[in-house]
């Protein structure tokens, strides 16, 4: 030992604590059959559109090799700074999600959508704006509502008819509502400019997992929850883009050739897939007939080729890793690590959840990738970022005490 | 611990919130998780479970559907031989060609027409593919001339994987299509696939025996009834495709071979079939008959048919098309009919294709006629109610139950032998000979010659027949059918039947089930099953076959058959003209004869339908209708051309062996073509040597006896040789060479002999001239046969 444990802060003791390790496993273990499927499923793609069977295995690998750098980077970083980082960051999210509303955002695959950037603006692997949106109100919401309690309670002037009303708002949770009803509803206008929903969605669902966990009244969740109905409903009905995708998803037949061909496709690779599944790299629906097998509609192929059972090992992972991920929120050592973990957790579990539900058919289509098995570099790397930040939550949870 | 917030906060109250805040977290934190870590995988996992496993099955034959090309193979139908082993029936390889429009469609790459952002340029990517799919027009039509370019056109546009634009390629076209298609490598939308044809080499020959092919397989004849052995299994090719219409590589392939047909040899002989055929035709073209006719060969000692004539018939390459002069005649006319309509014309069509693809042979009954009392005159000897010294008299007629029955010589054949009766064909005497038998022996006889039951060939659709019941016959209303059986009216049979029961007459007494099928060999050659002669039973003694084989026998000797002689074979049968329903003059005129006489190696039916009547019993030809005149000439020419083609040696008779004696005219003088008029009156041949226009000498002389057929030498110009020639050395020849030998020197023979037949194993034992002696040309040299087994 170089340097005696005393000489260090305690944060900094505490930040070398140990990672929980069956939250890691799990990471890990997702991420290990998610390349083994990304190469399985990319074959064909690979082989016939960019004549090298190992086009997107290659690439992926690179990714996944950065990714678990960048997991132990952050599983390292005292999480304790995201606090005064948290705000600089959102504000580099609203920046992001400016610019990629100019010419320097692009499509992507998503035609007729701006969701893209390149990492150097001009240059560089291309990401979404949105991922780091995401994670960076996850991070300003907890570090903000961690204080909640403690904060010191402002009192309105009761002379004036305004501040009776402002102190009538703040007794009912109203006020301190405003300013993260304000973010979210700005970031949600800019990202369907692009547009983005399925984004728009799960940044929603980080914010509000963090508001709810935090201990915000549960009428206001059940009132935000009625307007984000609400809102959905006038979405679905009221615009005619939407309509027609509801229209697909009750009957995806009744486009069978061009809309609705990619949900066929993938019930056909789900369905062929049978109880066991045509084996490992046996799907057929990867050869040109599922689009994007590699990436969106890769559950489709894993339940191809491993059958209902190995879709449920696979969710079954997912559970797991979510059950535990819930755990370390209750054990963390302060109430920004278990906000963090909640946020992070949640929005994790939501994008399963809407990945398979969409390349099931349960929900509407919408483009949201399946977290460690979708090929596509970035949002693998933010995925990772945060299992990286759970992880380093997890570091300082204390040791239960013994005996 | 929880430091952090701790740090500037007071104890107290604001502790007392914090724990109250933590409480909270948890209690929300436990929710969520339960929330998110099981509730939310419910759903999905319920519908997993309904796409996976409730509906599998639907979803994964749609994907499979997609995803993969399933093309047959067809089986290689196999032949039909005839029992030399040629080719009767055959297939061939040919190609269908396949288009499919949707891979044309996918082999434009649309990524070729997308801008950088994944824009595609509509208007240029549409515009490629109606080239391409214009250029792969062009290129097949270029290739292939006999497209309809229309049609092909048509196809392309529809949204398909599996259009067939031409069946039934010959290698040739399918060798150039393959060509441009790898040229220009669109193997993933334009294909091959093999088919077969069935392709028949000898057109019409015994068409209602093979039958012919539709769609669905084997449709008549043997092609119909063998058709589980013939057309073997289909086999089929399944390959799994990738979208873009190529192969998936390693992936999914299913081959189920397809395995050929077996071949079938049947018991008809390509030869003797056209003998058969050649004489039916001659009959019909000589007598205008109206309705056809039949012919059929059989083997008495086994059942087998050799050949099987039935005309109308028809090309088996093209069974929809109407070939006989009869049926197309008749066609004509209702169609340039203007009263008849379009349905009128249909169906006359439809009725005339059927008249040529089933066979009379089979499927059509007449009444037998005199032909039948054969099998009369057999149960008779059997039961011993005639002898060869019973005599029955024909005053021309006979009276039974009331009716007058006629013979058909109206004057009568008076006092006759049961020989003579035979020989007559005597309606009359035949009634006698059944009345001894009695009613109830007569139908044994009828059921046990197989009068009442099908024979059992392996052809389609054999008919039975109209019969009276035993009751009915037996009875004394029946008194009259016993009258009219017992010269072979008033009941129909086939004349498959006839053939059967009148070779158990004479082949020993046995009724065999006759059959087309020789065996059947799989590909390889092995022999699947082998048809052995089925005794169906044995009618007569043969004692009693022997007895009434030789008395037929002298129906072609002395009879009414006279015409079906042939010199050298010793051939037997008995005249048939039949009465028919269809119009009161229209006659069906039949012989059945057989050969050799004492073991017979073939029997012939053949029957002419409705030779065309003029007036009195004669027909437009200014033949006499009867079996005998116009009938048995043809069998005799079958039966030569048979037996001489199975190499059965003749035997001749003493009268055979020489002819009559002649004398020899004097044609010295005369022209050439007077002189052979002359000789030929007289039975002679003759040969010239020399070129002038007058027969200026001749050997031998005017006046010199010589046996007719004998070759007489003329002289035009040049000088009579006087010279005596040697005389060869002929002992130990047979009499067809001693003859030869001795007419190369310009001497004739005179055969004498200890035996009553000339036959291969008869050889010359003596000369009158001895070898090497001189005689002069022209000189009759007596020679002295004798059987040679005598020597063995």
């Amino acid at each position: 030992m170089p340097r005696a444990k005393r000489d260090l802060t305690m944060e900094q003791q505490l930040s070398r604590g140990p990672m929980d390790l069956p939250f890691l496993m799990l990471v890990l273990i997702l991420v290990g059959i998610g390349t083994v499927m990304v190469f399985s499923a990319s074959f064909a793609t690979a082989y016939y559109v960019e004549e090298d069977p190992l086009y997107y295995a290659r690439r992926h690998l690179l990714f996944v090799a950065a990714g678990l750098v960048i997991m132990y980077l952050l599983s390292k970083f005292n999480y304790q700074l995201w606090r005064g980082l948290s705000l600089p960051i959102l504000g580099v999210a609203f920046v992001l999600l400016v610019l990629v509303l100019t010419p320097l955002g692009y499509g992507g695959d998503s035609v007729g959508a701006q969701r893209w950037m390149n990492m150097f603006l001009v240059a560089g692997p291309g990401f979404q704006p949105s991922e780091i949106a995401k994670i960076a109100v996850i991070l300003f919401f907890s570090a903000r509502l961690a204080k909640r309690d403690t904060q010191k309670k402002r009192k309105w002037s009761r002379r004036s008819t305004l501040g009776r009303i402002l102190q009538k708002l703040d007794d009912i949770g109203f006020l301190e509502l405003v300013p993260y009803a304000s973010i979210l509803l700005v970031m949600a206008f800019l990202m369907l400019q692009e547009p983005h929903l399925s984004g728009t969605i799960l940044i929603m669902v980080g914010g509000a997992a963090v508001l709810f966990a935090a201990g915000i009244r549960l009428y206001w969740v059940a009132i935000g929850g009625g307007l984000a109905a609400a809102g959905m409903w006038f979405i679905i009905t009221q615009t005619t883009y939407m309509t027609e995708r509801i229209q697909l998803w009750l009957d995806p037949w009744s486009d069978a050739q061009d809309k609705g061909y990619q949900t066929i496709q993938s019930i056909y690779a789900i369905a062929s897939g049978g109880l066991t599944g045509l084996g490992l790299g046996q799907s057929r629906q990867k050869y040109l007939y599922l689009p994007e097998p590699e990436n969106d509609f890769i559950f489709s192929i894993v339940v191809e080729e491993l059958g209902f059972i190995g879709a449920m090992i696979v969710i079954a992972l997912f559970a797991l890793l979510i059950i535990r991920g819930y755990w370390l929120a209750i054990h963390a050592r302060d109430r920004f690590g278990s906000l963090l973990i909640v946020g992070i957790t949640t929005l994790l579990a939501v994008q399963v959840f809407l990945n398979i539900g969409v390349v099931t058919n349960f929900i509407p289509n919408t483009g949201i990738s399946l977290p460690f098995f979708s090929y596509g570099g970035t949002a693998l790397w933010i995925h990772m970022a945060e299992m990286g930040i759970i992880l380093a939550v997890s570091r300082q949870i204390p040791a239960p005490k013994q005996e | 611990m929880r430091e952090q917030e701790n740090n500037r906060q007071p104890a107290g109250q604001e502790r007392g919130g914090e724990r109250r805040a933590n409480r909270v977290i948890l209690k929300r934190s436990i929710f969520l998780m339960g929330l998110c870590g099981v509730v939310m995988f419910l759903p999905l996992i319920w519908t997993l479970w309904q796409i996976c496993i409730v509906d599998h099955d639907y979803y994964e034959e749609l994907a499979v559907r997609q995803q993969t090309r399933d093309v047959t193979v067809s089986a290689m139908r196999g032949d039909i031989l005839d029992s030399n082993g040629t080719v009767l029936a055959m297939s061939a390889t040919v190609y269908n060609l396949i288009l499919s429009p949707r891979d044309v469609v996918n082999s434009v790459d649309e990524s070729d027409y997308q801008n950088e952002e994944g824009v595609t340029d509509q208007t240029a990517y549409q515009a490629a593919i109606t080239a391409k799919k214009a250029a792969i027009v062009d290129g097949l039509c270029a290739t292939l001339p006999q497209l309809d370019r229309a049609d092909v056109e048509e196809r392309m546009e529809r949204d398909s994987a599996y259009q067939i634009l031409i069946r039934d390629l010959e290698t040739e076209d399918a060798t150039a299509v393959r060509e441009y298609i790898s040229e220009n490598k669109l193997s993933s939308c334009v294909y091959l696939t093999p088919s077969a044809k069935r392709y028949y080499p000898y057109s019409s020959l015994a068409s209602q025996v093979i039958g012919f092919v539709n769609d669905n397989g084997g449709a008549y004849g043997v092609e119909a009834l063998y058709d589980d052995q013939l057309s073997g299994t289909v086999g089929r090719v399944v390959t799994a495709k990738a979208n873009n219409g190529t192969e998936m590589p390693n992936n999914y392939s299913n081959y189920v071979d397809a395995s050929d047909g077996n071949d079938i040899t049947l018991t008809i002989d390509v030869n003797i079939q056209q003998f058969a055929e050649q004489a039916v035709q001659q009959g019909i073209e000589a007598y205008n008959a109206l309705g056809g006719g039949i012919c059929v060969v059989m083997d008495p000692d086994t059942g087998a048919i050799l050949a099987h004539v039935s005309v109308p018939t028809y090309d088996l390459n093209d069974p929809g098309t109407v070939i006989d002069k009869s049926l197309s005649a008749t066609l004509d006319s209702i169609r340039n009919d203007p009263a008849s309509t379009d349905e009128v014309y249909t169906e006359a069509l439809t009725s005339a294709r059927f008249q040529q693809w089933r066979s009379k042979v089979v499927n059509d009954t007449y009444e037998p006629g005199s032909t039948f009392k054969a099998v009369v005159l057999a149960a008779a000897l059997e039961e011993g109610v005639v002898s060869e010294s019973d005599t029955f008299y024909c005053p021309g007629y006979t009276v039974v139950n009331g009716e007058r029955i006629a013979c058909s010589k109206a004057s009568g054949h008076g006092s006759q032998t049961l020989r003579e009766a035979v020989q007559n064909s005597c309606n009359p005497a035949f009634i006698e000979i059944g009345q001894r038998l009695g009613a109830e022996k007569f139908y044994e006889y009828f059921e046990a010659f197989g009068m009442t039951s099908a024979t059992g060939v392996d052809l389609q659709g054999e008919e039975v027949g109209q019969y009276w019941t035993e009751d009915y016959f037996t009875s004394a209303e029946g008194y009259l059918s016993l009258a009219t059986a017992s010269f072979g009216q008033r009941f129909t049979t086939t004349p498959i039947r006839m053939i059967t029961a009148f070779a158990a007459t004479i082949n020993g007494g046995y009724l065999y089930q006759p059959y087309v099928v020789d065996h059947i060999n799989d590909p390889e050659g092995n022999i699947i099953s082998q048809t052995e002669p089925t005794v169906v039973r044995q009618t007569v003694s043969e004692a009693t076959s022997a007895h009434a084989s030789e008395i037929l026998e002298s129906v072609v000797s002395e009879g009414t058959g006279g015409n079906a002689y042939v010199e050298g074979y010793r051939v037997g049968g008995k005249t048939g003209t039949s009465q028919t329903l269809v119009g009161e003059h229209d006659y069906i005129v039949s012989f059945m004869g057989y050969a050799p006489a004492d073991d017979p190696e073939v029997i012939v039916l053949l029957a002419l339908y409705y030779p065309e009547w003029d007036y009195g019993m004669y027909s437009t030809s200014g033949t006499y209708i009867s079996g005998g005149q116009m009938a048995a000439p043809l069998v005799g020419q079958v039966i030569e051309e048979t037996l001489e083609y199975m190499g059965v040696e003749r035997e001749y008779t003493e009268e055979e062996a020489n002819g009559a004696d002649v004398a020899v005219p004097n044609v010295t003088g005369l022209s050439q073509a007077d002189a052979a008029s002359r000789l030929e009156n007289e039975g002679l041949s003759y040969r010239t040597v020399g070129d002038g226009e007058t027969v200026t000498g001749q050997i031998p002389a005017q006046g010199a006896t010589i046996p007719s057929g004998s070759q007489v030498v003329l002289y035009l110009g040049e000088e009579v040789p006087t010279e005596p020639v040697t005389v060869p050395d002929v002992t130990g020849m047979t009499l067809e060479r001693a003859r030869t030998a001795l007419a190369e020197v310009g001497l004739y023979m005179k055969a004498s002999g200890v035996s009553t037949y000339y036959t291969s194993s008869t050889l010359a034992i003596e000369q009158s001239v001895e070898a090497g002696g001189t005689a002069a040309p022209g000189t009759v040299i007596e020679v002295r046969f004798a059987n040679n087994n005598i020597y063995d």
